[in-house]
């Protein structure tokens, strides 16, 4: 075997991913070989330091909020498969895969023609169609969708043809009663993802409506991950006020718990302590887990008016 | 008992939502690990893992159950990552099941200049920074193999299934991202130590 061969074993074997028979050899190697000796050190040194610095552990408050905005994005997602879509996508199954577009084409140009036939009004939307470079149809641009972010794939035109991808959005409006499932993945996935403070404010408002008769445990999780992890304190604050209207539970009061021992916002606290008084006033125990939890703060708190209440909810207990 | 992989995927398939959470949950934090590692940055890494888990839930039912559903995901989570990186450096566009071409030389590999002290960049925070930018720097594939091999702990052969290639290619990667990265911070780890 080649010297240099030797050195690739070498980082082979700082992986463990040598058979005997190599293993074998390379130790014989390294006891006649002092460069091979030193290659070995030089490596486990190297990766050592890149292991000491660069390893990123998971935490659960990331892992917890990674689930809750996938279970946004799949409440839109499944929002997407109900209906008569799903009926279609049921139906297709049936078909051979060659037909299978032709009949989604001809499917998708009959609901067109019915949707034309109930409204009496011929779409003003112009669709130019292109091909891929595979031959599929994509759709290039649409009257009312803008479209951002132009970047380059292949910006050289010699071949006379250029490859670029972008944004395209398409503006939507929809109106429904607010325990519309589909409605509640939309105001579900906003709360979580959406940029402005204000909208996700009134998601989180129209979610938790009087007029919301039943409530997902969805919403629930996700109501509480605004409350906990929301960079916005007012956004937050709703999001705390709204979990009063649900039914108590454990999860609720772990996260007014949360807040009351970790939030920096005095006020959140006072949010999340009168709201934990208020379930103690109605009835609700409290475990010797959250008792120390109060005792503790009784101790600890800075502000005053917390250190009071604090007192209160451990006289109400008692 | 718990239920097998496959036993999940027929009850997801029949609309059974918890089954699919049960099915995601028990490998969602390897799959946010790797993007974590690939991509240094908490939100690109939730981004990563959503979409990995939409295009799941998405061609669950494609899943015909030939190979492990954890190979088959993690093959996604690999492709996304290796995509998710082209859309943000937004003039490349890779695909894992090419065979590997490797241009070392489209990557600048000049992190540390020669008038700078490497006693004085091995302090900790400077010394992560490099570290980071050194990895960042590497080929998107040197790198995804890099973060499965030397952050996950996967085997070569299980790195090759993830990545559809072959073992020799995935060694290849990971050469070429050890040398790299010595290349890189050769001044640096050997000031440290």
């Amino acid at each position: 075997m080649k010297h240099n061969e030797y050195k690739k074993l070498v980082q082979l074997a700082l992986y463990s991913e040598l058979n005997n028979d190599e293993q074998k050899e390379l130790e014989n190697h390294l006891k006649s070989c002092e460069e091979c000796r030193k290659e070995m050190e030089m490596q486990k040194n190297l990766l050592n330091v890149i292991s000491e610095t660069e390893k990123k552990e998971i935490d659960d408050t990331l892992l917890h909020e990674a689930r809750v905005q996938l279970r946004g994005a799949l409440r839109m997602e499944s929002g997407k498969q109900t209906f008569g879509f799903q009926f279609f996508l049921n139906l297709f199954e049936f078909f051979i895969p060659p037909y299978r577009m032709a009949i989604a084409g001809v499917t998708t140009l009959l609901i067109g023609f019915f949707i034309g036939y109930i409204f009496i009004k011929p779409s003003p939307e112009i669709r130019y169609i292109t091909k891929n470079a595979d031959g599929t149809e994509n759709v290039f641009s649409q009257q009312d969708v803008k479209i951002s972010n132009i970047s380059f794939i292949d910006s050289d035109a010699s071949d006379g043809e250029v490859e670029f991808e972008f944004d395209a959005v398409k503006p939507m409006h929809f109106k429904g009663r607010v325990d519309d499932p589909n409605v509640q993945s939309v105001l579900t996935y906003a709360m979580l993802n959406e940029q402005n403070p204000g909208s996700r404010l009134n998601s989180i408002n129209a979610m938790v409506s009087e007029n919301t008769s039943s409530f997902d445990p969805e919403i629930k999780k996700a109501l509480i991950t605004v409350a906990i992890t929301d960079k916005n304190p007012g956004v937050k604050r709703e999001a705390l006020n709204l979990l009063k209207r649900l039914p108590y539970d454990e999860d609720i009061k772990q996260a007014y718990l949360y807040v009351l021992s970790s939030d920096t916002s005095s006020a959140l606290r006072i949010t999340a302590i009168k709201a934990l008084i208020e379930t103690v006033q109605s009835g609700q125990k409290l475990s010797p887990k959250d008792l120390k939890i109060f005792k503790e703060k009784s101790k600890d708190e800075n502000n005053n008016y917390i250190r009071y209440l604090t007192k209160t909810i451990l006289q109400e207990h008692d | 008992m718990s239920l097998s992989d496959n036993e999940l995927i027929i009850q997801a398939n029949n609309g059974n939502h918890s089954a699919f959470e049960e099915l995601i949950y028990r490998y969602d934090k390897s799959v946010l690990s790797i993007a974590l590692n690939y991509v240094h940055d908490n939100d690109d890494a939730k981004d990563i893992y959503q979409e990995v888990f939409i295009r799941v839930y998405r061609s669950l039912k494609k899943f015909e159950m030939r190979s492990e559903f954890s190979t088959w995901l993690f093959r996604i989570a690999t492709n996304v990552c290796l995509t998710y990186k082209s859309r943000s450096k937004k003039h490349l566009q890779l695909s894992i099941n090419e065979e590997f071409e490797e241009d070392e030389h489209k990557k600048s590999y000049e992190l540390i200049s020669d008038n700078r002290d490497p006693g004085e960049l091995a302090t900790n925070t400077e010394l992560g920074s490099l570290i980071s930018d050194a990895v960042d720097s590497l080929s998107d594939k040197q790198r995804i193999t890099f973060t499965l091999k030397h952050y996950e702990g996967y085997k070569i052969r299980e790195i090759a299934e993830m990545l559809n290639c072959k073992e020799g290619t995935v060694k290849k990667y990971l050469f070429d991202a050890i040398r790299n990265l010595r290349k890189n911070l050769d001044s640096v780890y050997a000031a440290a130590y």
